[in-house]
């Protein structure tokens, strides 16, 4: 079993962003198709939590001597020739799978497969490995995956509200006990009880936690998830949960504009502070609009705030450790 | 396969550091840099709030659980609070003061919940600091009528758990009967604030995990579902106003309902159909009409009923698993048109 520190792999995972990840400063929008081009390199390993133990993974890594968890997000553009290849450096067989979209079908254990793909309609959509369901995406094979409409750098479809910025949080929940019996080849025997909350692999590290500010180790302060902006700076957050349990996700500051429920278009925009999140594959897409906080007196224009779930239970790891689990802060500067 | 090192031991003991707090054997408590807020003006209103951490509350089955929440008033050694806390009932624009008193030995933050305030008047532990020994003033300016609660944002998972938590309304100017200003009015009001309780977590302390022990906040397995502070599993909530409500045909009826738990929860009519108008504090571009909702934790909805028909109808919310969606309890009210 190799070794790698988590600096190292995070850095990876961030550096590599070409295609999206961090928060999208400026979407380019492109006259013509392109063709988009990646490989994902399906790894295993152990990642260890903050209470000592260690969990098996498995994830869409970046690298072959890597492990993301979840896989590098992209954004591509409607129109866009998207080929993936998938290098499958492990014994078991894994697909690539994004519901309506693409299915490569089973890549048997040490095979490399190439898929070619037209990105139709726009929308955010994950990325994940649809074998043993949901078994192959709870180990942590999953990602994001965006499609801009044609010509459009600032609507999430054609005519939508519009943004400046773009965000990814894909949330995740997980059974160590369930990960282990994966791991050895069987099928879980005990009922799902998640341990670990995270969003975007990352759990919250509070101010005197060890890594607090690390932005490879604090979801807080992880840079593809904490929302940084100035008033007006309005911010696209596509919200994906890998996860199995229900989550509402509340943001502090600002009220949410509510455009997309499991990738459908709201009949209207609601404003909300918290937002209905369904386990085991809900999506949601949302606007937070950096204004002033409405109920300020006298009105700020800068300072820090949260995001977290309200299923308060996600707030933990291993039981206990308050703010520990699926949060971030969002940033006014 | 790689080992990926995201492992690190949690600082405790006494303060420092700007993290651990300590005081206690809590971790991770944020009262130790606590400072005034540096913004106050002169407020239209003030509410003050103490700590109550011992608040029995009776369930049908005749068993006792001890609630945690907030009494009225200022400096209050400990006693007086009820569960829910005492609600916070304000006009759209006034600038608000709530001032929150704890003793030395816990700690506690007022956050506003769905009120957007300045960072300092947030109630967020880790951001700003929570309160300890002392008293804190919030101040805010709530500009959107609505329904809102106000919540304890210190070790959040226990203590809103617990019951710290009660109703805020925001009144537009017109006050109460006026949903919005130039909007809908409403003759009768009610308020549906559902809420699930694991009793096992109501024997831990104040602290409890706070430092990396394992005292199963991530397991919520709820064996008691409440609606507006009682047992509704039963009849306790039944012709129990303000949670029933009764009303002439011709009358509107407001029902104010706050998902207060964190599991799920289904919410249904009885066959009435209700008109959305607000949700979170804020108006729906488009009223829509309903004869249930669904919501999640923390989720607010105004719904007005202009029933025609007269007659008993039973208000039913189930409180469903966060992974399985199984029917964990369903709490009941009753709306008896005239």
């Amino acid at each position: 079993m190799k070794r790698r520190d988590f600096l190292k792999a995070g850095s990876a995972g961030i550096a590599g962003s070409l295609l999206g990840g961090a928060g999208l400063l400026a979407w380019a929008p492109r006259a013509h198709a392109a063709t988009i081009s990646k490989t994902f390199y399906i790894t295993d390993g152990f990642i260890d939590q903050i209470d000592g133990t260690s969990v098996y993974f498995k994830g869409f890594s970046s690298n072959a001597d890597s492990l993301n968890v979840p896989g590098e997000s992209m954004i591509v553009q409607e129109g866009d020739t998207v080929q993936i290849t998938i290098v499958n450096t492990l014994s078991t067989s894994h697909s690539f799978v994004i519901d309506g979209v693409v299915d490569s079908g089973a890549i048997g254990g040490g095979q490399t497969k190439t898929i070619d793909f037209v990105a139709g309609s726009y929308g955010s959509f994950m990325y994940y490995d649809k074998l043993n369901a949901p078994y192959n995406r709870l180990l942590g094979l999953h990602g994001g995956f965006a499609v801009m409409p044609q010509g459009s750098s600032n609507e999430l479809y054609s005519g939508s509200p519009t943004f400046v910025q773009q965000y990814f949080w894909i949330f995740h929940d997980i059974d160590p006990a369930w990960h282990d019996r994966l791991r050895r080849g069987y099928t879980p025997n005990t009922e799902y009880t998640p341990r670990f909350f995270t969003l975007n692999g990352l759990i919250g590290r509070p101010p005197g936690a060890p890594g607090n500010g690390d932005p490879t180790l604090d979801a807080m302060h992880d840079l593809r998830s904490a929302l940084h902006g100035h008033v007006g700076d309005r911010t696209l957050v596509r919200i994906l949960n890998a996860g199995l349990c229900a989550q509402s996700v509340h943001t502090h500051a600002n009220h949410m504009e509510w455009l997309t429920e499991n990738g459908q278009v709201r009949p209207d925009v609601w404003k909300k502070d918290c937002l209905y999140l369904d386990g085991n594959m809900g999506a949601l897409d949302v606007i937070f609009p950096f204004e002033v906080p409405p109920d300020s007196w006298p009105p700020v224009t800068t300072g820090t705030y949260p995001m977290h779930m309200h299923s308060e239970m996600s707030q933990t790891a291993a039981g206990g450790y308050y703010m520990f689990g699926q949060l971030t802060d969002i940033f006014f500067e | 396969m790689f080992n990926l090192n995201n492992r690190q031991r949690p600082m405790m003991g006494m303060g420092g550091g700007g993290g651990g707090g300590g005081m206690g054997g809590a971790c991770y408590v944020y009262d130790e840099n606590q400072q005034a807020n540096p913004n106050l003006v002169t407020p239209d209103v003030t509410f003050d709030r103490s700590i109550d951490m011992n608040i029995p509350l009776t369930m049908d089955d005749g068993n006792t659980i001890t609630m945690w929440g907030f009494a009225d008033g200022r400096g209050r050694m400990m006693g007086g609070g009820t569960f829910p806390s005492p609600p916070i009932r304000v006009i759209q624009g006034q600038i608000v003061h709530t001032t929150l008193s704890v003793r030395m030995m816990w700690a506690h933050t007022i956050h506003h919940h769905g009120i957007e305030p300045g960072w300092e008047s947030d109630g967020v532990g880790h951001i700003s600091w929570d309160v300890r020994g002392g008293s804190y003033t919030y101040q805010w300016r709530p500009m959107h009528p609505g329904t809102y609660f106000y919540h304890c944002h210190t070790n959040t998972v226990l203590h809103a758990e617990m019951g710290m938590y009660g109703a805020l309304i925001v009144d537009p100017p017109e006050g109460p009967g006026t949903l919005l200003s130039g909007g809908p009015t409403y003759d009768v009001e009610a308020f549906w604030v559902v809420d699930e309780i694991d009793s096992r977590w109501h024997t831990l302390s104040w602290n409890a995990g706070t430092c990396g022990e394992d005292v199963g906040l991530n397991i919520l397995n709820p064996d008691y579902f409440i609606i507006t502070g009682v047992d509704g599993t039963g009849t306790s909530a039944m012709n129990t106003p303000p949670i029933s409500a009764t009303v002439h045909v011709g009358q509107k009826l407001l029902a104010r309902y706050i998902c207060a738990g964190y599991h799920p929860q289904r919410i249904r009519f009885g066959g009435l159909t209700g008109t959305v108008y607000v949700s979170d504090g804020r108006p729906l571009p488009k009223p829509v009409q309903v004869t249930d909702l669904r919501a999640h934790s923390g989720e607010r909805y105004d719904i007005i009923f202009e029933p025609t028909t007269p007659g008993e109808y039973i208000i039913e919310a189930d409180v469903t698993h966060w992974i399985s969606g199984a029917v964990l309890g369903t709490v009941r009210t009753n709306v008896t048109v005239i």
